[in-house]
């Protein structure tokens, strides 16, 4: 079994990791137990493309933390990470993207496309589930192409705006 | 609408219902505790929902229920005459109102009283003095209870010499301050202000959340004192000259003003402070004519002075703690009241005996939140929905497996409670109930109380200020071990589903590895 032994590991929850791991071993099978832990696998239902890419993945609740987990053969999972990482090289070049974390709807939007911004300073406040959610600058930049206005209504991962 | 249930035969009650039909008006885990209640004395129950919320669990636990409009709140659960108009339609002779939405409006109760429908709540005049915050002060100063030291009217934002009027304002009032909303509640049109220069931004933003959640955006300031605790009373009053205090909640564990926990008693008061604490909220209870069921809120200082806050003239969110330790069912007497009748005696005796309190009781607001994110709401569907169950165990919860959690509402999805003999028994029952709990789909508080649940500063209740949270929750760690470990776990599952006989890895039925090896004939067919 070696070489189809080792695995691909891609969590995505709470924190996000990437890990090859070979077969399970007994200190991963320890790590399980406890009165102060409580981890629960639930396999979810492979889709085409699982199937096609011979994957799998679950949902994982470790002490009530939410995880998706994508288990596939190293080598693939090498060959995706690598095309993936091309893709993300591509974007660089046009900047942070701001996308909505939820949705909701944009009441106030303080900058404008040229607007020279801190790290960390608020640039738009989406509200949902009636509260204020502001969305602050990642990185110091400039403001550019600006997708949303006041008033307007976003869905869960639409861009509102760039910063170079 | 449809008739969904027919109510259970009556010969089993001494008492004829309270009311033959009972409007809810509101959703989620509220909506199906009350509908409980009303069965339990007979009476029949019809539901309201907004376009949202045509597939919640509400909706199907009622015996009817009215559509009332699209799914944002102001344009559904928030408009008293659609309100009326559904319990017109379905024949309803009271409406619950709940907590939130319309359950301080004194429109509501008014219009009530003029179709001829109970109003399970306070009078309107009770509302209104109560229900603004301003007028409830002033109110409890007049009564001579201490009140927390604060402007006295609502502050006007716009215009010329707003922004002069409220820097003096402030400055009467001394930093750190607590920005509120006159008719708030929930953490919502409140804002921390720690520096003047923060003041009229902070001050606009609350009052614009405020008029967005309630209709109303009057602010107000209150100084914000470090290192207090929230304590609040349970109270009900008859409307007929009685009025009594069941114990006190403590609500100390809370994010963006937002509770994550409360209890019931409040830990480390002496009788005699319980005693005195709820001989307040009474005389602040008795001055506004309270009928039905209300909480007063009081800041505990670091000296051990309690000042009052403000009256939630409705049931609150964390009512059932003080159910559990009282044995009363608060919504039954609610119905009781509405229907004219006089505090019973099970209140009286629970009223007795509430400052010494032989039980205590924790709950955990389970909400589509992300506690590694700064608790941001994360609305979507929900996988799988397990609750914890067992004795002295209780889950009032408004969702199932593969619920919707809409962005138009609260994220509130579960409340999980626990009673035990004492605090320390109450802390590790509700640590075990949590563990019982599986939610998938979308990440909620739940890792967040299993962590306080094992904090020294919670469990010892010496940490027990309102900052708890900013000071400790410290989420980065916990959530990359998790994610090491649901690694592992994960890996785990794909060998012991697909491991052969010698150990060797099994592709998984009907990939591409899989036909290859049923057409070379390695590999058997599925």
């Amino acid at each position: 079994m070696t070489g189809q032994g080792r695995f691909r590991l891609t969590v995505e929850g709470a924190a996000d990791v990437v890990v090859d791991l070979d077969a399970p071993s007994a200190d991963a099978q320890s790590m399980d137990g406890g009165n102060d832990s409580q981890v629960s696998v639930y396999p979810l239902p492979p889709s085409a493309v699982d199937r096609a890419g011979d994957r799998r993945r679950f949902d994982v609740m470790v002490d009530g933390w939410h995880f998706t987990v994508r288990a596939e053969p190293a080598a693939r999972g090498a060959l995706r990470a690598q095309a993936s990482r091309a893709a993300a090289a591509h974007q660089a070049h046009a900047g942070v993207a701001l996308r909505a974390q939820i949705p909701g709807r944009v009441i106030r939007l303080w900058v404008a496309d040229g607007d020279q911004v801190e790290e960390g300073q608020p640039l738009l406040a989406i509200e949902a589930m009636k509260m204020e959610n502001e969305i602050r600058a990642p990185r110091a930049g400039r403001v550019d192409s600006t997708l949303v206005g006041e008033g307007q209504l976003v869905e869960r991962g639409e861009e509102l705006l760039n910063i170079l | 609408m449809t008739s969904r249930r027919s109510t259970v035969a009556l010969s089993l009650r001494k008492d004829s219902p309270p009311f033959k039909r009972v409007l809810v008006a509101n959703r989620g885990e509220i909506a199906l505790r009350i509908m409980r209640a009303c069965r339990d004395l007979g009476s029949e129950t019809v539901a309201v929902f907004s376009a949202a919320d045509a597939d919640a669990l509400h909706v199907s636990a009622a015996d009817s229920a009215v559509a009332i409009g699209p799914a944002p709140a102001a344009e559904s659960y928030l408009r008293v005459d659609r309100i009326l108009d559904a319990a017109r339609v379905a024949d309803a002779d009271a409406i619950h109102p709940g907590y939130g939405f319309l359950s301080e409006r004194p429109e509501l109760a008014r219009e009530c009283a003029a179709a001829g429908i109970t109003f399970v709540g306070p009078s309107p005049e009770t509302l209104a003095s109560l229900g603004d915050k301003i007028a409830a002060r002033s109110a409890a100063a007049r009564a001579g209870v201490p009140t927390v030291p604060g402007t006295p009217g609502p502050l006007h934002l716009e215009g010329a010499g707003a922004d002069t009027a409220l820097q003096a304002a402030a400055d009467s009032v001394g930093l750190p301050i607590l920005i509120k909303a006159a008719a708030g509640g929930g953490g919502r049109g409140m804002r921390r202000v720690d520096s003047m220069a923060d003041l009229l931004e902070a001050a606009k933003a609350a009052s614009r959340e405020a008029a967005a959640s309630f209709g109303d955006g009057s602010v107000y300031l209150e100084r914000l004192v470090e290192g207090a605790r929230h304590v609040e009373v349970q109270l009900l009053g008859d409307g007929q000259g009685n009025v009594v205090a069941l114990g006190e909640r403590v609500c100390s564990v809370q994010r963006r003003h937002q509770k994550l926990v409360e209890e019931a008693p409040a830990p480390g008061l002496s009788t005699a402070q319980r005693v005195a604490l709820h001989a307040l909220a009474v005389r602040v209870a008795e001055t506004v004519g309270l009928r039905n069921a209300a909480t007063a809120e009081f800041l505990m200082t670091p000296a051990g002075e309690f000042w009052f806050l403000e009256v939630n003239a409705r049931l609150q969110v964390e009512h059932g703690v003080t159910e559990m330790v009282t044995g009363l069912d608060l919504v039954h007497e609610q119905l009781w009241i509405a229907a004219g009748k006089p505090l019973s005696d099970n209140v009286r005796a629970a009223a007795d005996v509430a400052a010494e309190p032989a039980r205590h009781a924790i709950e955990a607001r389970i909400s589509a939140e992300d506690p590694a994110r700064d608790f941001t709401p994360v609305p979507g569907r929900l996988g799988r929905w397990q609750q914890p169950a067992g004795p002295g165990v209780r889950v009032d919860s408004g969702v199932g497996p593969g619920s919707v959690v809409s962005p138009y509402y609260d994220p509130l999805l579960a409340k999980v409670m626990a009673v035990g003999t004492d605090r320390a028994s109450a802390v590790g029952h509700l640590r075990e109930a949590l563990y019982e709990l599986t939610v998938t789909g979308l990440q909620t508080t739940l890792p967040f109380h299993l962590w306080l649940l094992t904090e020294p500063a919670f469990t010892s209740a010496e940490g027990l200020a309102t900052d708890l949270v900013e000071k400790l929750w410290r989420p980065e760690g916990l959530t990359a071990n998790a994610a090491d470990r649901a690694a592992q776990a994960a890996l785990k599952s794909t060998y012991a589903a697909f491991a052969g006989p010698g150990g060797e890895l099994q592709p998984m039925p009907g990939s591409t590895w899989w036909r290859r090896g049923v057409e070379e004939g390695t590999r058997g067919a599925t």
